[in-house]
């Protein structure tokens, strides 16, 4: 079968707008500004029951029809943040397919009737986001975006937006902020970003991510039948699965959603290419739960549902592989790290748990750690759980819960003293350190 | 009114208040915040206040609610707990905040705040009134297991500007400095940066924290991360005796509270060791500018005067009060004429007793002056005077506020960060001046005239208003022939749109100030502005009237009293025989003043050495109004009471005292013995003031929101109003028969050719009390006078020259600056910058001459 969203393994230039062009491009978009009002985008969108691939896999027809019709300013923001570890396929995408995002996006601000597309890039996608310029430009000389888009009343343009560099700002309220020129935390809500008062400048907005837009163009073009027929009922569609670590052939893999884990993490990815066995995965990059891989798992389909039945969830399926080799208190020492450094510093349970979590789990990697500090982390990571304004604060806790749950063994066998000796109970003396400013990035 | 539901128990409050303050106003219900502050907008970032939170389940079709077994409404609770500080109330919300839950969240909440807190409350200046302190002991867990070491230890001394200090470890991120000086002062200069753990509070504003407000965030600071350097390590707030007070130097009349105690900087007495706000709803809230907070300095200053000095072989030498009075009363006694000019800082009180003994010795309310004589347009306030019971809390959408030839964060803080809240709940701002001010970011309306010609401006808008057929002139007298005068009238066109603003709204709330207008000329400003009033019938009602940007604490009382500004200017050019000048220094400020020397006998009441007492035959000292008890009447007509806080300086009295005195010498009157005793003279004398007696004015209320005494938003005392809320006089407009005088007035632009000196006011200038407080110095700039950049070029000079200006006979030299904003043909001058004497009205610039060049730009 023909690929959907990574087309450019089908068509090497797809990434040139003729080649776009020629090659069905724009249909989706021509034929929803021609053929349909956008009411019935808007359905059609909700009838595919596509939903939303940045991870929380909330219906994007829906979330489209939460925009007031009566507003005269609106905005489509796509969030191109692809911030979470091991997630890479937004970026193939941009690369090398970058009309589709685009067409997607402006079927996107049709439906809604957007006065402008921003496209919020991290701050690494430099290159990238130049050239999404260079074709939203090319792009614009077709009147495809700008004043009078196909000879129509609607106008619209569409802006490429850096990031500086922080993980927060992947969540869409954060990535409001820091579009607006504030600082990257998220927002109060309600208002909710497609609600006045809470969406970009304050206008309603929808954000979504780059490859939910880019299924949508297909979707106008063959209909939301025939989307459905792809993938199982609840999570109907292609998916691609970013798989790193200890895999034989890591890379971006298109499939229908409900494929089994064996089918992608041997067929296509080629197991561990070792005489190693996987040990776990991490099936949403950092902030989901580690999944310990078992034969009955891997035959598990990959849904947004089964995901969630193995405890975990699909996310952005960035799926991080480990094999019996791995020492999962030193992966779960790296991720309370990154949360640490990445975590806002605006909601008092994550920036004060996050750097508790990360202080006791150095404790336990230089063995200078008792069993009651494994007590003591589930506690701190329960007692952070559900308290905070996003849900950084909650996947901060997913690595350390998760790998106690599945893997104590390894914590314990770090425990120099596994009697609960006190720690000594005068403190060592304070170095007069008066002067140390922000930790070291990346610490 | 809605009903909620908290514990259980439903309360009726009022729709789309925050959720935090009902339930601590109604319900009693503490519920604990860091983050959250009643005067600002929420942002629930310290999660603090999470509870339980659910709807009361009504039936879909009758909308009654349901009940369970117990005939208790029946609740959907959330599956979360959320915050409630980002909850506006509706009806059939409930809460629970006894539940197991809700408390282990709030001992989570606080055991994290902790683990980066030093703990260092016994040398921290908040211990003793401190939210998190209260809040730990009431909600925190009591222990940690977190590990001592694995604190981090960042730095204790961090200067944000040279008035607040911030120590970084005992920060806990709560943005209400940050939030404070965005949102409510419009001041750009606080921000956070790095994130996570390493988030910290910098200022990014050159000078740093610039702000004229930015003590408050050490008010409202919840920890004791901002300090002010003027209190930190001075005192433990358990020492401290409150003191209830008002604002001395503005006409705001903001309730302020000196925190006084016993210590050895003066040897033992009793010294203010801060100046902290009082709430009072009313008039400042819990705001107060920061010439107020650091500008008490003056009371206990070395250079105070001590003893009477009388002048002998042309010098002042020290002299006993037995001596001076025997001096005074001959002279007063033979006078043929007595003239007074009473300070801005008088007392209702003093400014009463000093017009009996005038009035004794054979003066009239002709001889009493007010200083600055800058403000006319008594009569005009007494009839459309802003109505009793305004208040600018509950301005908003429909309500205009119109600011008329007045930089008002310079000349009066309190109000402009009050009427910019306004602004922010939805009203419009109209400003008229002859250049731009802060203000006019938040304007509707920005509306330029040419300086002398603001009566013109208004007159515009009176022209629109009644050529548009927007008037009501049912209660107007004379309106026949103001709109015979109206026809006259160009009406500029651009005053048209705001003209119309003005009539349609339904409040308008004008200050009218006195910037590049003389005084003959602020006269009929005032009447102009009453026109307007008037005619769109906005006087007499709540949230409607005059608010005249009175250049002191107590000109609206000194006028109340039978004081004004014309006497002033008569006795300037006319000095009497005998001249009486309390608490104030015209002869160094103004150079209309000089004339003063030619009085036969000078008598000043002064705290300290000036270009007056200079002149004068007889310097009695005058106590602070931080050792006395007295009374001021705000802007707003609010008489309030202040109370004695410091211990008496030397042999200083109170000027009500000293000139009850040498009057009972003269005219065996019986002489007062406590300014109570004053009062309640006046009350009797004069009808505004019948129900001001000192009893009246010590009533309090309760106010919401709640913010002081027990409260833990702040944990502290001061904040608690103990003092009195005041009590405004009514003024004639309210009283629904009342006729009410429009008059035509013109504007007569002056002749007279060249450039024109516009003198402004500063906040922060060289005023005799003001300048003693030396932390404040480097916040005084140098004296300067603005120019535009056309005339410079035409005068060859450059930024940061220094010029020296020719005016009627006298010349000043400052520093110019090339100011964009500043019109050609203008040149604004700062008052009471330098040693000399400047204008205080506009006049045509004499010749100006460059004395130096601007130093030559360093390069680096």
């Amino acid at each position: 079968m023909a690929y959907i969203l990574l087309r450019d393994l089908d068509i090497p230039d797809i990434g040139k707008l003729d080649v776009y062009t020629t090659n069905g491009g724009w249909e989706g978009f021509k034929k929803a500004v021609t053929q349909h009002t956008p009411e019935e985008v808007i359905n059609i969108v909700i009838d595919s029951n596509l939903r939303g691939r940045g991870g929380a896999g909330f219906s994007a027809g829906r979330k489209w029809s939460f925009i007031p019709k009566n507003e005269p300013v609106k905005y489509v923001v796509v969030n191109a943040d692809e911030s979470e570890p091991g997630t890479f396929k937004d970026r193939q995408i941009m690369e090398k397919n970058p009309y589709q995002l685009i067409e997607g996006a402006m079927i996107c601000a049709y439906a809604i009737q957007a006065t402008a597309v921003y496209i919020y890039c991290r701050g690494e996608f430099w290159d990238l986001a130049h050239n999404l310029e260079a074709c939203i430009a090319e792009a614009r000389e077709q009147n495809l975006i700008g004043q009078n888009i196909l000879g129509g009343n609607w106008s619209c343009d569409m802006f490429v937006h850096l990031g500086a560099g922080a993980y927060i700002c992947g969540e869409e309220s954060a990535l409001l902020n820091s579009l607006q020129g504030f600082l990257g935390q998220p927002r109060v809500r309600p208002p909710f970003p497609a609600q006045k008062g809470g969406g970009l400048y304050y206008e309603p907005t929808v954000v979504n991510n780059v490859e939910t837009l880019a299924n949508v163009p297909w979707i106008l073009v063959n209909g939301a039948a025939e989307y459905k027929k792809i993938g199982t009922p609840e999570s109907p569609g292609p998916k691609i699965f970013s798989v790193s670590g200890h895999v034989a052939r890591p890379g971006n893999y298109e499939v229908p959603l409900g494929t089994t884990f064996r089918e992608l993490l041997f067929d296509k990815a080629g197991g561990t290419g070792t005489n190693k066995a996987f040990k776990a995965l991490l099936p949403s990059g950092a902030s989901g739960p580690v999944i310990p891989v078992t034969e009955q798992m891997l035959d598990t389909p990959m849904t947004y549902e089964a995901l969630g039945k193995l405890g975990s969830t699909l996310g952005s399926a960035s799926f991080i592989l480990m094999d019996e080799s791995t020492d999962m208190v030193w992966a779960a020492y790296k991720m309370i790290k990154f949360f640490k450094h990445e975590s806002c510093g605006k909601c008092t349970p994550c920036r004060e748990g996050t750097h508790w979590l990360a202080k006791l789990m150095e404790h336990v990697i230089h063995g200078e750690a008792t069993m009651l500090d494994l007590e003591k982390l589930e506690n701190v990571a329960k007692q952070m759980n559900g308290k905070s304004l996003c849900a950084l604060n909650d996947f901060a806790i997913n690595p350390i819960l998760a790998t106690l749950k599945h893997f104590r063994s390894e914590y314990v066998a770090y425990i120099k003293t596994p009697a609960p000796a006190a720690k000594p109970k005068q403190p060592a003396p304070v170095k007069k350190q008066l002067e140390e400013v922000a930790e070291p990035a990346g610490d | 009114m809605v009903t909620i539901y908290i514990d259980g128990v439903g309360y009726e409050v009022p729709a789309g208040t925050n959720l935090v303050d009902v339930a601590k106003f109604y319900a009693d219900n503490d519920i604990p915040v860091f983050c959250y502050h009643p005067k600002m907008a929420p942002v629930g970032m310290c999660r603090m206040c999470l509870v339980e939170m659910g709807s009361v389940e009504k039936d879909k079709e009758s909308g009654t609610v349901l009940l369970d077994e117990q005939g208790s409404p029946k609740i959907r609770w959330m599956p979360k707990m959320q915050t409630a500080c980002t909850q506006t109330v509706y009806d059939g919300l409930a809460i629970r905040t006894n539940t197991q839950q809700v408390t282990e969240a709030r001992e989570d909440i606080v055991e994290f705040l902790l683990t980066s807190h030093p703990l260092d409350c016994p040398i921290c200046d908040k211990g003793g009134e401190c939210p998190l302190q209260n809040l730990t002991m009431r909600h925190g867990p009591g222990v940690s297991v977190f590990y001592f070491e694995d604190k981090m230890h960042l730095a204790k001394h961090v200067p944000l500007g040279e008035l607040i200090y911030l120590d970084r470890e005992r920060c806990i991120q709560c943005a209400r400095c940050i939030r404070f000086s965005d949102e409510l002062a419009g001041d750009d200069v606080l921000a956070f940066h790095e994130r996570g753990r390493a988030l910290q509070i910098v200022t990014v504003s050159d000078p740093p924290f610039d702000s004229k407000f930015s003590g408050n965030t050490t008010d409202i600071c919840p920890v004791g991360a901002l300090t002010t350097a003027d209190f930190r390590f001075g005192a433990r707030p358990w020492e401290l005796k409150e003191v209830p007070s008002i604002d001395p130097y503005g006409p705001e009349g903001a309730n302020i509270s000196l925190s006084t105690r016993l210590d050895r900087d003066s040897g033992g007495g009793i010294i203010i060791k801060r100046v902290m706000p009082r709430q009072n709803e009313h008039v400042n809230e819990i705001w107060i500018s920061d010439k107020t907070r650091f500008g008490h300095h003056h009371t206990r200053h070395i250079d105070r005067l001590v003893t009477p000095l009388h002048r002998e072989k042309n010098t002042l030498i020290e002299t006993t009060w037995d001596k001076a009075f025997k001096q005074i009363i001959d002279k007063l006694k033979g006078a043929t004429s007595v003239g007074a000019i009473a300070g801005p800082g008088l007392s209702n009180e003093d400014l009463w007793e000093l017009r009996q003994l005038v009035l004794a010795v054979g003066g009239s309310e002709k001889s009493l002056g007010i200083w600055p004589a800058t403000m006319s347009g008594g009569e005009v306030v007494k009839q459309v005077g802003i109505a009793k019971g305004s208040n600018f809390n509950t301005m908003g959408k429909g309500t205009v506020i119109v600011l008329v030839a007045t930089d008002l964060e310079e000349e009066a803080p309190i109000w402009w960060l009050r009427a910019k809240a306004a602004r922010d709940r939805g009203a419009t701002v109209v400003v008229l001046n002859g250049r731009p001010t802060k203000m006019d970011r938040y304007a509707k309306f920005s509306l330029r005239h040419e300086y002398g010609d603001a009566v013109g401006a208004i007159n515009s808008l009176t022209a629109h208003i009644v050529n548009g057929n927007h008037h009501k002139a049912d209660r107007a007298e004379g309106f026949a022939e103001l709109q015979k005068a109206l026809k006259k009238v160009k009406a500029d066109d651009r005053y048209a749109a705001a003209a119309e603003a003005i009539a349609g709204a339904d409040n308008v709330v004008v200050f009218c100030g006195a910037e590049g207008v003389t005084l003959a000329q602020h006269a009929e400003l005032m009447q102009a502005c009453a026109n307007v009033l008037i005619l769109t019938g906005h006087v007499g009602r709540t949230n409607n009237g005059l608010i005249p940007v009175w250049p002191g604490a107590n000109t609206q009382g000194a006028i109340d009293l039978g004081y004004t500004a014309e006497a002033t200017a008569e006795l300037l050019q006319n000095p009497p025989a005998v001249l009486i000048v309390a608490g104030c220094n015209p002869v160094g400020e103004d150079i209309a003043a000089a004339n003063l020397r030619n009085a036969d006998f000078v008598i000043v009441t002064s705290q300290f050495d000036t270009a007056t007492t200079a002149i004068a035959d007889v310097v009695l000292p005058q106590q602070s109004f931080a050792e006395r008890e007295g009374t001021f009447t705000s802007g707003e007509r609010r008489v309030q009471r202040f109370y004695a806080a410091q211990g008496v300086i030397g042999e200083s009295f109170p000027d009500w005292k000293i000139f009850a005195q040498v009057r009972h010498a003269i005219d065996k009157s019986t002489a007062k013995v406590s300014a109570g005793a004053v009062m309640a003279e006046i009350t009797k004398s004069v009808a505004a003031y019948s129900a001001m007696g000192y009893k009246n004015l010590a009533q309090v209320e309760r106010q919401f929101p709640d913010v002081g005494g027990t409260d833990q938003y702040y944990g502290g005392t001061a904040y608690q109003n103990t003092g009195g809320i005041g009590v405004q006089w009514p003024v004639s407009a309210e009283n629904a028969e009342a006729k009410l005088n429009v008059v035509p007035v013109s504007s007569e632009k002056s002749k007279a050719k060249g450039l024109l000196v516009v003198p402004t006011t500063l906040l922060y200038d060289r005023g005799m009390l003001f300048v003693r407080s030396e932390i404040m110095s480097l916040r005084i700039p140098p004296a300067h006078a603005n120019f535009s950049p056309a005339d410079a070029q035409k005068l060859k000079l450059q930024d940061g020259d220094m010029v020296e200006i020719n005016l009627e006979g006298a010349s000043l030299t400052v520093q110019i600056i090339v100011n964009e904003t500043i019109p050609a043909g203008v040149i604004t001058l700062p008052k009471c910058l330098s040693d000399q004497p400047g204008p205080f009205a506009p006049m045509v610039a004499g010749s100006i001459e460059k004395v130096a060049q601007a130093l030559a730009a360093t390069g680096d």
